[in-house]
């Protein structure tokens, strides 16, 4: 059964030639068969790497991958809309739909719905499969058991997150602005300090969350390596990697060699481990427990 | 396993007092009006015991800490009881799933369902200990029902609830004096005591920041994003 | 559009509370099964069948109608817990279901068309397309906003939607995008889009360590309290975390939403219904706050200045915000 890793996109604030340069080297030689392009998280960092997009889609497609624009996740304001609309007027295009928003505007052509859309259960996919869905990816919040029963009768392809910081919450109010006493409207980006989110420690030093701008991510760092057989025995073939300010080629390279049969996923972590800096693993969701925990082959680095 | 170690330490207070007179009485005669009473409470609020089922009936420690003993309380709609128990005796042969320890006065409150389920814990007068849930769901579940302590506990009194309902009212006016005399004099007795602890709970707390400072220096990342 | 007369919604987590909500003066009362199928799954708490049945007739003989929150998203593999909760609700006589998942509203709109559904905030529906995507595709009459939005948005939103909308004035302040969030089963497992619960109390711990009271959310401290500080409880975003070497409450201050003063603006907005939070809370503190807020509501609606609520005792000690409907939260 033939396996595909996609490249999430990138959650972070990046500077427009950090992202470019990325970008480029992951066309050149990172083996994945999708990459997700776009600012999901906060619409004011949107316009930075706008005027870059057609030419690093460009680069990307002739190098072979797949291309899918995504959404916003929080579309509130009148600009917001408009950002969301634009997008998924755009023909020849393939659109990953993170709100109800973008859902709405998508009907009836062949679309991607991304992890911040909620799809729980089979009669929610369902619609959204009647509804032209052809690729959905799913929230990290599932367990293996629920995502056994999503992909039984799926028609979309279905994909799951095996690695990078885990989105668990998304606001209207910015926390990264909060934590240097700014307002959001002047909030100076500050959220570009801190390119693989801003640490959040609990009262007695304990590793906890990360901050990114809007959003609030897992301290841990996903790595279901040691669960890609599990999963494509239950149908799902693509997998998600959600970039970390790390070499992602090699973090692409390591995947692709386990899911080849090529690497043991231990040693395979190990190296890993090395890339991330000693960022703890987990995998708890999968597992239907606290996601910070690392069960089975991670379970030495976990938090 | 002393009790005096565990919870709160009982307020000196009239409670206690009353607590110490009653003492020498044998159970053999104060239980069976509890037995009344729980099945008084099981008759006239069977929700409250259904709304615990999918809890698993928990049995309770109730612990009046300015009394010297405690109740068992078990759940099971079938057969729920109400137990005493001399705190002498060993807690942890009693299968509980969770206690509840306070004074006698605020443990009527949470009864009557006058304190509120999200300020059940700013309370620090309260400690609840072991199955935090069960705890909740004891007072959402007596909350649901419409208990008085003072209608409903008198009624097992039958013919006499009018005159001990009239002893009880006077009697809680000059609690309350007494109350605040008690306060001051624990007070006056503890200063010195509580000045030493003081200085204790201040050089454990700077001790805690070193391990604070610590952990975060032996975090096995670079710092890149920290 | 101008509302002429703000409906009261408020909230019952036992039969005694929805009585008393309903001797207040609420004109509509939202509960739920005791289950997980709505986001108040909290133990203790809800009603079964019966005390269903019995509530929508106690509130029917006083004119005043409940809603059932269905608004936990189903399980995959058994949805039959959420089917039939929706198929009882509506044959029991319920005014409208409140529901989030769209899998489900699809089932309501089948299988129980005539009953009215209403979009949870759990669907956190923050924009035009996306409540008019549940109008067009599940005929939802009412949306409840999530409590992001200003008041000038709320004003905007009502002019390019013709569904009713409801919004929060009063109890608990979420500041993540409900449903969106799944902090709480990082930490615990249990979440409220799958269990219905945040923060669960089965997962909190209190350690008395003398010189200060540590409040625990699974292996994670929440919050740490001196002597003389008022505890809270260690809901995961209103606790104290540390940031660039700096310790704050970083998501929200232990606050407590009060937009009691917004009562006209709100009309002015053409919002249709208030929302009070708090099934998890006592009968007690119920039946004070709706009839705060009935008379507030009353005044509004003679044109009349909103009197002073008098509820400072019964936010426990926490501040009270006016939440994102002032500008300067975001």
């Amino acid at each position: 059964m033939t396996t595909h890793l996609t490249l999430g996109p990138v959650l972070f604030n990046w500077s427009p030639e950090k992202l470019k340069d990325f970008y480029f080297r992951i066309a050149d030689e990172a083996p994945v068969h999708t990459v997700f392009l776009g600012e999901v998280v906060c619409s004011k960092r949107q316009p930075f790497f706008a005027p870059h997009l057609p030419e690093v889609a460009e680069r990307l497609t002739a190098a072979g991958k797949r291309v899918i624009f995504s959404s916003l996740a929080l579309v509130l304001t009148k600009r917001e809309v408009d950002l969301v609309r634009d997008l998924c007027t755009m023909d020849d295009v393939m659109v990953e739909a993170n709100d109800l928003s973008a859902c709405a505007q998508l009907i009836g052509k062949p679309h991607a719905i991304g992890p911040f859309v909620n799809i729980y259960n089979e009669g929610t996919r369902k619609v959204f499969e009647d509804q032209g869905a052809t690729h959905i990816s799913l929230a990290g919040e599932l367990s293996r058991k629920s995502l056994a029963a999503l992909a039984k009768d799926a028609k979309a392809d279905l994909e799951v997150q095996i690695f990078g910081r885990q989105p668990l919450a998304i606001s209207a109010r910015c926390y990264h602005a909060r934590s240097y006493g700014l307002a959001k409207d002047s909030c100076k980006y500050v959220c570009e300090k801190h390119t693989d989110g801003m640490d959040l420690d609990t009262l007695d030093g304990d590793p906890f969350l990360a901050v990114n701008g809007l959003q609030t991510l897992s301290y841990t760092c996903a790595n279901l390596i040691g669960e890609l057989a599990d999963m494509q025995s239950m149908g799902i073939r693509h997998f998600r990697l959600s970039p970390q300010d790390t070499d992602m080629v090699e973090v692409a390279n390591l995947y692709r060699s386990v899911l080849d049969g090529i690497a043991e996923p231990q040693s395979a972590t190990e190296k890993l481990d090395d890339l991330v800096e000693g960022m703890p693993f987990a995998n708890g969701f999968y597992y239907a427990t606290e996601g910070v925990k690392a069960k089975g082959q991670i379970e030495e680095f976990g938090i | 396993m002393s009790h005096s170690l565990k919870g709160p330490v009982a307020p000196l207070s009239p409670v206690l007092l009353a607590g110490m007179a009653i003492r020498p009485l044998p159970y053999g005669l104060i239980q069976p009006l509890f037995n009344k009473a729980i099945a008084q409470m099981h008759q006239q609020h069977p929700d409250v015991f259904d709304r615990l089922i999918p809890l698993g009936s928990p049995r309770f420690l109730i612990d009046p800490i300015d009394l010297p003993f405690s109740f068992i309380m078990d759940t099971r709609p079938t057969a729920p009881s109400l137990t005493l128990l001399d705190k002498q005796e060993d807690e942890r042969t009693q299968n509980i799933q969770a206690s509840i320890r306070g004074p006698l006065l605020l443990l009527i409150e949470l009864l009557e369902g006058r304190i509120d389920g999200d300020a059940l814990f700013f309370s620090r007068d309260l400690v609840v200990e072991g199955d935090t849930e069960a705890v909740l769901g004891l007072r959402n579940a007596v909350d649901g029902a419409d208990i008085n302590v003072h209608t409903d506990l008198l009624h097992i009194f039958g013919p006499l609830a009018r005159p001990v309902d009239g002893a009880a009212q006077l009697a809680g006016r000059l609690f309350n004096r007494f109350s605040k005399d008690l306060n001051t004099l624990s007070k006056a007795t503890l200063a010195p005591l509580q000045r030493k602890c003081d200085a204790q709970a201040a050089s454990l707390a700077e001790m805690e920041d070193t391990i604070t400072a610590l952990k975060k220096q032996l975090r096995r990342r670079s710092g890149k994003s920290a | 559009m101008r509302t002429e007369k703000l409906e009261l919604v408020c909230p019952a987590g036992t039969p005694a509370a929805l009585r008393a909500a309903v001797d207040a003066g609420a004109d509509t009362i939202y509960c739920g099964f005791r289950d997980a199928t709505n986001a108040r799954n909290f133990p203790g708490l809800n009603f079964s069948r019966e005390e269903m049945g019995e509530g929508i007739n106690y509130a029917k003989r006083h004119e005043a109608h409940v809603l059932v929150a269905l608004n936990t998203y189903p399980e995959a593999g058994n949805p039959e817990p959420w089917h039939q909760a929706v198929l009882d609700a509506a044959d029991l006589g319920a005014h409208a279901l409140i529901m989030a998942d769209v899998g489900l509203l699809d089932f309501a709109s089948k299988h129980r068309p005539d009953t009215r559904r209403h979009l949870s905030v759990q669907a956190s529906a923050s924009n035009p397309d996306a409540i008019a995507y549940y109008q067009d595709r599940f005929d939802i009459k009412r949306v409840v906003l999530p409590r992001v939005l200003t008041v000038p948005e709320i004003a905007k939103l009502n002019a390019q939607i013709n569904v009713e909308t409801e919004v929060f004035v009063f109890g608990g302040l979420c500041v993540m995008a409900e449903g969106r969030c799944s902090l709480s089963s990082y930490a615990t497992g249990q979440s409220p889009n799958m269990n219905g619960v945040c923060s669960p109390a089965s997962h909190v711990r209190y350690e008395d360590k003398g010189n200060k009271l540590v409040s625990k959310l699974g292996e994670f401290t929440i919050n740490q309290f001196r002597q003389s500080e008022a505890a809270g409880y260690p809901t995961l975003c209103k606790g104290r975390f540390v940031t660039q070497d700096k310790p704050s409450y970083l998501f929200e201050d232990p606050t407590s939403l009060n937009a009691a003063e917004f009562l006209p603006d709100l009309m002015d907005a053409g919002v249709t219904a208030l929302k009070i939070e708090g099934r998890q809370r006592g009968k007690a503190y119920i039946a004070q706050v709706v009839a705060a807020f009935r008379k507030a509501a009353d005044a509004a609606a003679r044109g009349e200045p909103v009197p002073p609520l008098g509820l400072e005792t019964i936010t426990e000690g926490q501040r009270e915000t006016t939440g994102a409907y002032n500008k300067r939260w975001q």
